[in-house]
C-alpha cells in the first residue's frame, strides 16, 4: 500500500527535493482550524490576538508541519514514510512566504530495509526558520 | 510535580474512525492537492486499498472527526489528566504554552475505514532555563494507535513547553 518508492541507488546525499513556496493567508488559518479542530483563538481571532499583545493571528505549528509534509511525500511517495519529526522554532504570520526544503542527509539499510533520511525545513522569505526536522522514508 | 510521579501516567484513551470527508478536507487545508487523498480511483492506482491520510492527520484531526461519543472507552485518567494538571497549574501562574516538537512514527499507512484505538501516556517531564533566564518546563506525551487486530499502526509524540 504505497506510491512508487524512491530509488535507493538513484538518490545521493545532498540531493534536494523539488521545493515550493506558499504565501500564508488568514483564510489558510481558518481552514486549518476547521479541518483539525484546533480552535485556539490566537490562530483565527484577530481581535483576541491583538488584545493578547500579538501583532495579528499566527499560524498553527501543525499547519507548517502539514505544508512541509507535502514536499516530503511528493518526493518519497505517499505511504513510504517511516517517521517524520520537527521542532517548531518560530511562529508563522499571515502574508509570509513559506518555502519548503527537503535534502537527502543519509542513506542506510536496517534489517534489510533501504532507508533515506531527509533533513526538512520550512522558512520565510527572509530565511527565518519556522520548522526544522527529519523524515525517514523507505526506498526501493 | 516530580518526573517519577508523572512518567507513565495515562493522558487519555479514544476509539477513532477514519472517514473520507475529513481526510479530503484536511489534505486541502494543508495544501496537499494529491488526488490520492480525495479520489478512490487515484488511491487504488497508487496501490492503496483505501484512501490514505496525510502524514500529520493523526494530530488532533483524527480525534476531532473520528471519536464518536457512544464508542469511547472508559477514561483511564480517572478524571485527573496529568497534561491538564501540570500545564494548567503552570499556566495559572502566567506564561504561555507552546507546541515545541512533534514526531510521528508510521508502522503502516492509516487509511479510510480504519478503526483505531488510541492510548496516551506521559513519557518525560523536565525543565531548563532559557537564554533570557526564564524557566521552561517540557512535558512529553506519546499516543499509540492500534488497529482492531491490536497491531501498532502509528505512534505520535508531542513535546509541550510552558515558558514562564
Amino acid at each position: 500500500m504505497a506510491e512508487a518508492k524512491l530509488s535507493f541507488d538513484a538518490v545521493s546525499v545532498g540531493d534536494e527535493a523539488p521545493s515550493f513556496t506558499h504565501k500564508l493567508t488568514r483564510t489558510d488559518l481558518v481552514m486549518y482550524a476547521g479541518a483539525s479542530g484546533d480552535f485556539n483563538p490566537m490562530h483565527h481571532d484577530e481581535v483576541a490576538a491583538q488584545a493578547a499583545g500579538l501583532p495579528s493571528v499566527f499560524g498553527h505549528g501543525m499547519l507548517s508541519m502539514g505544508i512541509l509534509g507535502k514536499a516530503v511525500t511528493d518526493f518519497v511517495g505517499i505511504g513510504n514514510l517511516k517517521s517524520y519529526k520537527v521542532r517548531f522554532t518560530k511562529q508563522t504570520w499571515p502574508d509570509e512566504e513559506l518555502t519548503t526544503r527537503v535534502v537527502v542527509a543519509d542513506k542506510k539499510e536496517e534489517d534489510g530495509v533501504k532507508l533515506v533520511v531527509l533533513e526538512v525545513s520550512l522558512a520565510n522569505q527572509a530565511g527565518e526558520m519556522k520548522v526544522q526536522g527529519e523524515a525517514v522514508a523507505e526506498a526501493a | 510535580m516530580e518526573r517519577d510521579d508523572v512518567v507513565g501516567r495515562p493522558t487519555g484513551a479514544a476509539k477513532v474512525r477514519v472517514e473520507r470527508g475529513p481526510v479530503a478536507k484536511f489534505a486541502a487545508a494543508v495544501h496537499n492537492g494529491s488526488p490520492v487523498y480525495a479520489d478512490q480511483a487515484a488511491a487504488a492506482a497508487a496501490g492503496f486499498a483505501a484512501i490514505p491520510v496525510p502524514p500529520t492527520f493523526a494530530f488532533s484531526a483524527i480525534q476531532y472527526w473520528g471519536a464518536f461519543p457512544e464508542e469511547q472507552p472508559a477514561d483511564p485518567t480517572g478524571g485527573s489528566n496529568p497534561l491538564a494538571e501540570i500545564m494548567g497549574g503552570l499556566l495559572s501562574k502566567g506564561g504561555m504554552i507552546l507546541h515545541g516538537e512533534q514526531e510521528f512514527i508510521y508502522h503502516r499507512p492509516v487509511v479510510v475505514g480504519d478503526v483505531l484505538s488510541c492510548e496516551g501516556k506521559v513519557t518525560d517531564l523536565y525543565s531548563k532555563e532559557s537564554s533570557s533566564g526564564k524557566v521552561m518546563t517540557f512535558l512529553v506525551t506519546e499516543d499509540e494507535y492500534r488497529d482492531e487486530q491490536g497491531e501498532l499502526v502509528l505512534t505520535s509524540r508531542m513535546n509541550l513547553i510552558h515558558r514562564a
